[in-house]
């Protein structure tokens, strides 16, 4: 560009485009725009089409390599946890029912020494209805 | 879209929703490849438009993602571009759809005797 201001001020502009535009283009924008300021297009015509171009790619969401990381991430995760819990499953029923049957539900017992409010008796069978605020929840 | 099979939406007009800027660069490009200076020109001569520089950028990025065009390695500083086997398909499909649409508007001016 022979006008230095317009070069600073296209190269000042070309600087808004993000890092991974500026690799791809930079250079051929830079030298586009010098030829069409030598054709005669007004430099602040040229720089303010890049300036709105630069808006535009800075505010258009595209799935890009970090998106694409954390889309990976997410999956490696979700897939651990699911691991993990396929693992554990053979041994945490047990464990679970020893432990919660041991303490937490004495009283939902038949033949618990206390009678619980809202505890329906089941007749003949080892298992009662508690309702708790409209919800019904076995034990 | 039309064509492209990356997305498997073929018949439709995929460049009714990409810009007018879109469309030229397809048609100046249907007549060989250019770089971002070369089609400015020729877009120009054409219809007389005169693309800005980054509505170019903005939608050779636009077309490369839709699979449209394709760049060819670098010449210098610049960088060709190459209309693609989908791209022409769908540069045909969008040109048919004006001539539809462009007979149905005269056929009304017609008969609405304006």
């Amino acid at each position: 560009m022979d006008d230095p201001r317009a070069a600073r001020l296209v190269g000042t502009v070309l600087r808004c485009y993000p890092a991974r535009w500026r690799r791809r283009h930079g250079d051929e924008a830079a030298e586009l725009a010098a030829l069409l300021i030598r054709d005669g297009t007004p430099a602040v015509s040229v720089a303010w089409s890049y300036l709105a171009g630069a808006a535009r790619e800075r505010l258009t969401p595209r799935p890009g390599p970090r998106l694409t990381a954390v889309a990976c991430a997410l999956l490696v995760a979700a897939c651990s946890v699911g691991v993990s819990a396929g693992l554990l499953a053979p041994a945490a029923p047990a464990r679970a029912a020893s432990t919660s049957q041991a303490r937490g539900r004495a009283h939902c017992r038949p033949g618990s020494p206390e009678p619980v409010p809202g505890v329906t008796p089941a007749m003949g069978r080892p298992q009662v209805i508690i309702r708790e605020a409209g919800h019904g929840r076995s034990c | 879209m039309v064509v492209s099979r990356r997305d498997g939406r073929a018949g439709q007009d995929v460049l009714r929703r990409v810009g007018e800027a879109s469309v030229l660069i397809l048609i100046s490009l249907a007549g060989g490849s250019k770089h971002g200076y070369a089609l400015i020109q020729d877009i120009k001569e054409l219809v007389g438009v005169e693309l800005g520089p980054g509505t170019l950028y903005g939608a050779l990025d636009r077309l490369e993602r839709l699979g449209l065009i394709d760049p060819l390695p670098a010449e210098d500083r610049r960088h060709p571009y190459r209309i693609t086997a989908p791209g022409a398909a769908a540069l045909r499909v969008h040109l048919d759809s004006l001539e539809r649409v462009s007979a149905a508007g005269r056929l009304r001016l017609r008969l609405g005797g304006i």
